[in-house]
């Protein structure tokens, strides 16, 4: 009996410890997808993409067997549709030297294409090409194998059911060689398809679909895990982008929940501003500058850069209103020199016009910069240009990643917000962010007589004291200058925005 | 370089010109390859008595010339005489479309 009980909790510590290694993973070596799959493709067995003309799923084949082979591991691509040319020419655009691989007996091209004249007869099959894979399998040692559009193959068949044994019979002989394996197959359309080659999800151990949709004119690439034998994987839509080394997935792993608090207190780079903050804004913290156009956002947040950047600090500026040239000189007149700052380094403005690309490419360009910059603060001018990525979801999209990513890195993150009407406090609330925002400065103009009146006001700053009053402010050659100074004793402590009702 | 099976019928010590030489790719005993061999046997029989010549690749012996011919789908047929060289797909079954295919059906015999 006793035995019994102790044989069993051996059987269950080993099965737990099984569980807990998880089934063995090959990594694609494209950049973010490993994290999406927890460690890479299901090793010896068959992965599944699936995805529409253009969608890049040859592409995330191809990388994936470059990478391999990169790294020792010989592979074989099948080509169905393209011609091998072509495809060393797409590498070698994207800074791969397929051609060496191919003399190391690295990798392998094999044009597979089925002239569309040829005359079929009665049955046949697809033993040939089993035949001489596995000649090249011997002679290379491969082990990882991309056959590309094998739905060109399977249209030659009128048949299903011959259709159906073919790809088992595939199936079968990558399992008995061992062979870690990825199949795409295009999708037509979306309704067709499924049943037409619904087995074939079945059939794959891990089915990745991939596509490209357009929203307003902008395309934007998409890709999803359906399924992972065996695994655990994320399971939402990522994004992904075509950059100029490949494949860029964009996971989302960070949660908002698990950010660490926000330091000290950083210089608003205004001494009466810090006055009225009480000492200025929180390290790693989301800051909201809302204004209409010209009530003093940019001076104000490049008043922040110029300080930091005295300090020693690095500061990242995205622009999608100006370039960086025009920036500096407009900055000259209220008395704020960013040229030495963008001399020394510590300045980094990336100019960028919304609508020049997708969301995801914003993004990763964005991440990039926060990878490689290391900046200890952030400024998106304007994020109300955002919406020109796409539509206002991609803005969302766009804003929430980059903040999460800030939050995460423990970055300052100052979001420009250009104000349209007169009930700002709405305005705000319909990006959707507000929640996560920690601080709110309002800037706002209103003509009393023949001039216009400069008023700011602190709508919010969580966790910490500030003034509730509108304070006058003039924009001078020496930047933002306050009219009074800040009465300290109507400080009072906020959590949250004011009523809706005040503007 | 390929191991080829002459076929007795066909005598390859026919001279001249109007010779047919055919490659028919097979892999080994596949029930495909096995009627294509006998559909071509027959049909040539038929049509092209004395005149013809038949090759035999077995593509699960010979992945070399499999790979050379780019031989991905069997059984394959090659008419490499007379040229321009044409190829038939499949077993071979549709005989009406292998002789449109192979240029026989005016002149055969």
């Amino acid at each position: 009996m006793a035995t019994r009980t102790r044989r069993a909790e051996h059987k269950d510590v080993a099965g737990q410890q099984k569980q807990r290694k998880g089934i063995p993973k090959v990594p694609t070596g494209i950049g973010g997808l490993d994290e999406v799959l927890r460690g890479g493709l299901p090793a010896g067995r068959l992965t599944l993409l699936s995805g529409g003309a253009g969608s890049g799923k040859s592409l995330m084949g191809l990388q994936s067997l470059l990478h391999s082979a990169a790294a020792g591991e010989p592979g074989i691509l099948v080509l169905f549709e393209e011609r091998a040319a072509a495809v060393r020419q797409n590498a070698r655009s994207l800074g791969w030297d397929l051609a060496a691989l191919e003399q190391k007996r690295l990798i392998c091209l094999m044009e597979a294409g089925v002239s569309p004249e040829l005359v079929i007869s009665g049955d046949f099959s697809i033993t040939g090409l089993l035949a001489i894979l596995d000649h090249h399998i011997k002679v290379m040692g491969a082990r990882r194998i991309v056959i590309d559009a094998v739905d060109t193959l399977l249209y030659l068949y009128d048949s299903p059911v011959r259709e159906r044994q073919e790809l088992f019979a595939l199936h079968e002989w990558l399992l008995d060689r061992g062979l870690t394996a990825i199949m795409t197959v295009k999708t037509i359309q979306q309704d067709e398809s499924p049943s037409r080659y619904a087995f074939l999800d079945f059939m794959a151990d891990c089915v990745i679909h991939v596509d490209q949709r357009v929203t307003v004119q902008i395309a934007t690439r998409r890709l999803r895990v359906i399924k992972y034998r065996g695994s655990g994987y994320g399971r939402n839509e990522y994004p992904f982008i075509i950059g100029e080394n490949g494949i860029n997935v964009i996971p989302i792993t960070s949660n908002v929940l698990q950010h660490s608090p926000p330091g000290p207190k950083v210089s608003s780079g205004q001494a009466q501003l810090d006055g009225i903050l009480d000492g200025g804004y929180k390290r790693g913290t989301s800051v909201l500058i809302v204004g209409t156009a010209g009530s003093g956002k940019t001076t104000l947040a490049c008043m922040f850069a110029q300080a930091a950047c005295l300090r020693g600090e690095r500061v990242l500026y995205i622009n999608f209103e100006e370039s960086p040239e025009s920036m500096v000189s407009n900055m000259v007149s209220p008395g704020v020199l960013l040229a030495p700052m963008i001399k020394a380094g510590r300045l980094i403005v990336q100019s960028y016009l919304p609508e020049s690309m997708g969301v995801e490419e914003h993004l990763f360009l964005a991440l990039k910069a926060l990878d490689t910059i290391h900046p200890q603060h952030v400024v998106v001018d304007a994020i109300s240009a955002c919406k020109r990525m796409g539509s206002e979801h991609a803005a969302f999209d766009y804003l929430m990643r980059v903040l999460n990513a800030c939050k995460e890195r423990g970055i300052t993150c100052f979001y420009l917000v250009q104000a349209t009407g007169l009930d700002v406090v709405a305005e705000i609330s319909g990006i959707g962010i507000s929640s996560i925002i920690d601080a709110v400065v309002l800037l706002r103009q209103h003509p009393i007589g023949d001039t216009i009146t400069r008023q700011l006001i602190v709508l919010k700053s969580r966790g910490s004291r500030h003034s509730e009053q509108y304070h006058e402010f003039r924009i001078t050659d020496r930047g933002i200058v306050l009219v009074q100074a800040s009465p300290v004793d109507t400080m009072s402590r906020s959590a949250s925005l004011p009523g809706h009702g005040r503007n | 370089m390929i191991k080829t099976r002459r076929r007795a019928e066909g005598k390859a010590s026919v001279a001249g010109g109007t010779a047919y030489t055919f490659r028919l790719f097979v892999a080994g005993n596949e029930s495909n390859s096995t009627q294509a061999r006998e559909n071509l046997a027959r049909l040539c029989e038929k049509h092209l008595k004395g005149r013809y010549r038949i090759d035999i690749v077995d593509v699960l012996k010979d992945a070399t010339s499999a790979f050379k011919y780019r031989v991905l789908l069997t059984p394959l047929l090659i008419m490499i005489k007379p040229r321009p060289e044409a190829s038939v797909l499949g077993n071979l079954s549709d005989t009406k479309k292998v002789l449109a295919t192979l240029r026989l059906t005016g002149d055969a015999q």
